[in-house]
């Protein structure tokens, strides 16, 4: 009986346990997170993003959506998605999943045919590219039409130019940047009066080794047969809380995200970077090519670049370095059909828009996410020594995240701490850091230890003095030997 | 000590070395292995000696085998199209005196590659020149035995000494060529039969 009784108090013990425990739910991500380290190998890192929910309009006053195109995001977190096959913009607020405004879905001069991207700008005003009707239609903040422009007049725009607006961005001063799609010209600067102020930014054609090989064996009939080299056409842009035009292009494997200055030069990429994935998927023995179709910077910096080849999101910090891939192809929730934007809220959750699946799938950082951010903003600011603290964070939960590594060096190296900085570098695999760190541990360790090692070479140059005399000793007397040896054998004569 | 003597006199004297090598049977094989295996002992110990500012490899990177390979193809290789080409050519050389003492060329990378790896812990990339300039005297110098032994074994004058080594340099580079497409056509072949089997079993 005793024993029972034991049992029963055993199993309320434990029932009582499973209480306290806390009753996390885990989903399995449909993605393993992963990263390209300082040597460009894909390792295996912690997810920084999650998918959390979705949505398709169905329980919506919208109704549901249809090809979304596009999305942005203004400052008080509510959310524009051009519902392309719906031919309206949908505004939204996506913490409550009310709709707040729709556009362009009454008949009259408003009506958009295939809209496919949208601005806000920061008097509410809402700029539409309505790729359809080959124009741009701005509406007033309550949704009705206000003012369209068409294809500006300008010698610089040939007869030829097939205009199909598809993104724009608007600045401060109420100039358009618009990409037309299939257009290698750069983007177009349009005035807010609707006349054209040229091309801005354009791309430049990328060497190719095949082309001028190609240029120096073909006949001059043959050359002109060849398809001209076109500069690679932008795919889509984003204007980032400073002002600055993100850009992102089409068909080139380097520098596809690029932010422009005020004359159109990209001031992100120092030399070629290489944006997206760097092993592309192989299909019937083509190396898939990445498409990078468009990117969000949050208001820290952090640029997310989406690929819709792959399906995959690549998040970076300011200066370009990768922090987190997350997303993929497939049908479960977290990948994507047909991904075709991006864009973030200021709480950090991500927005995906789905254009096959006319839906938009919200991800959330985790809390690793948050912590590499922490630590990242303050990194990039070079405040070394306060992220250190974050950074060591990150690596107890990550420790083969190993741009920590080279942080922590850094701040080792700034705190004068250099042969911890060494260890650290070596960790991260980072050989310019560590050879800059030896160089003053080397300094200061000369200087400390100056009395010993000048001690041991004078006792080494003395040493050597003493070997050397021995061995001329050595040599005189086996020379002297022989010399007697060959006077023994009565070759030489008369010497005295 | 005998070693050692063959050792400096082919370090410092290459002349008379490679004269006198094929001569009294001094071309002995065993002497050519234990090069070999050193060459392959040296380039594996300085993998793993030298700084880690200077490893262009992580330890992970490195295979054993393959290391070895890199030493060994090299030398039997140049072995086989230097005797090649020279027998054309009327050359002196027999192929083991050739195999044998193209195996002192060696020496060089032997007693300078661990040194140099000792030292790169000592450096930072500021002083990469010195680190460079130690690998150039050491290549320089293998490349002076190498020609030396190419004149002296088959007593070829100047010219013609060069004309060899290029050639021989260009028969090396075919026979690496045959071997991946033999390694490829082999390859392939296997496959072929593989598929067939697999197909007999499904359809059986």
């Amino acid at each position: 009986m005793k024993s029972i009784r034991n049992y029963t108090r055993i199993l309320l013990l434990v029932c009582a346990m499973a209480l306290v425990l806390p009753a996390a739910a885990y989903a399995k991500s449909p993605y393993t997170g992963y990263i390209y380290n300082s040597q460009d190998d894909d390792k295996p890192a912690l997810n920084g993003y999650l998918y959390a929910d979705s949505f398709d309009g169905y329980d919506m006053t919208s109704g549901s959506f249809k090809s979304p195109e596009d999305l942005f995001v203004t400052p008080d977190d509510t959310l524009y998605v051009v519902d392309s096959g719906n031919n309206r913009v949908v505004h939204m607020d996506p913490d409550t999943g009310a709709v707040l405004t729709i556009y362009g879905d009454k008949e009259g001069k408003g009506a958009l045919n295939g809209p496919k991207g949208l601005f806000v700008a920061k008097d509410n005003s809402v700029y539409v590219a309505d790729t359809g009707n080959k124009r741009i239609v701005v509406y007033k903040p309550e949704g009705t039409f206000d003012r369209e422009f068409g294809l500006p007049q300008s010698e610089l725009i040939g007869s030829d130019f097939n205009y199909s607006p598809a993104k724009l961005v608007v600045d401060k001063r109420g100039y358009m940047f618009v990409s037309s799609e299939g257009s290698s010209l750069g983007l177009m600067q349009i005035r807010p009066d609707g006349s054209f102020a040229g091309f801005y930014g354009a791309n430049h054609v990328p060497f190719s080794m095949t082309r001028v090989f190609v240029k120096l064996i073909a006949s001059k009939e043959q050359r002109d047969q060849l398809a001209s080299a076109r500069p690679p056409e932008f795919s889509n842009l984003f204007q980032d809380n400073e002002g600055f035009i993100y850009t992102t292009s089409l068909g080139i494997r380097f520098d596809q995200v690029k932010r422009l200055s005020a004359v159109g030069v990209d001031t992100l990429n120092s030399g070629t970077h290489r944006y997206g994935d760097y092993w592309m998927k192989e299909v019937d023995g083509e190396v898939e090519h990445e498409t990078i179709v468009d990117v969000s910077v949050s208001k820290d910096g952090f640029i997310t670049a989406l690929d819709q080849t792959n399906g995959e999101l690549y998040q970076y910090d300011k200066l370009g370095k990768l922090l987190f891939i997350f997303g993929g192809r497939g049908n479960q929730n977290g990948l994507f059909k047909t991904a075709t934007s991006v864009a973030e809220t200021s709480d950090g959750a991500i927005y995906v828009a789905d254009r096959e699946r006319s839906r938009i799938d919200r991800f959330y950082p985790t809390p690793f996410a948050d912590k590499v951010h922490e630590a990242s903003i303050l990194y990039v600011d070079g405040k070394y020594n306060e992220a250190m603290k974050p950074w060591q964070e990150v690596l107890q939960m990550d420790s083969t995240y190993d741009m920590a590594y080279t942080a922590i060096g850094k701040a080792y190296y700034r705190q004068h701490k250099y042969k911890e900085a060494m260890t650290y570098f070596k960790l991260g695999l980072n050989r310019g850091g560590y050879s800059d760190a030896m160089f003053e541990y080397r300094k200061v360790y000369i200087k400390a230890h100056f009395g010993t090692i000048m001690t041991i070479v004078i006792i080494c140059f003395i040493l050597l003095q003493v070997l050397l005399r021995y061995m001329r000793k050595r040599k005189i007397a086996k020379k002297r030997s022989e010399f007697l040896g060959t006077m023994k054998g009565g070759g030489v004569s008369g010497s005295h | 000590m005998e070693a050692i003597k063959l050792v400096r006199q082919s370090l410092f004297h290459p002349f008379d070395f490679f004269y006198d090598i094929q001569f009294e049977k001094r071309a002995k094989l065993i002497n050519a292995v234990a090069i070999m295996a050193f060459a392959c002992v040296a380039r594996i110990v300085s993998l793993m000696l030298s700084g880690f500012a200077f490893r262009t490899r992580e330890a992970v990177d490195v295979s054993v085998p393959i290391e070895i390979l890199w030493i060994v193809i090299p030398w039997v290789t140049w072995a086989i199209a230097n005797w090649a080409v020279s027998t054309i050519i009327d050359g002196e050389g027999k192929f083991k005196d050739i195999l044998i003492s193209s195996s002192y060329v060696y020496l060089p990378y032997i007693v300078l590659i661990i040194p140099v790896s000792l030292l790169s812990n000592l450096l930072t990339l500021k002083e990469i020149s010195i680190y460079g300039g130690i690998y150039y005297f050491m290549y320089g110098w293998m490349a002076v035995m190498l020609f030396l032994q190419v004149m002296i074994i088959h007593d070829f004058e100047f010219g013609k000494t060069v004309g060899i080594i290029l050639l021989s340099i260009l028969g090396m580079i075919i026979m690496w060529l045959i071997i991946v497409m033999i390694y490829g056509l082999v390859n392939q072949a296997i496959v072929f039969v593989v598929n067939i089997l697999k197909e007999i079993r499904y359809r059986s």
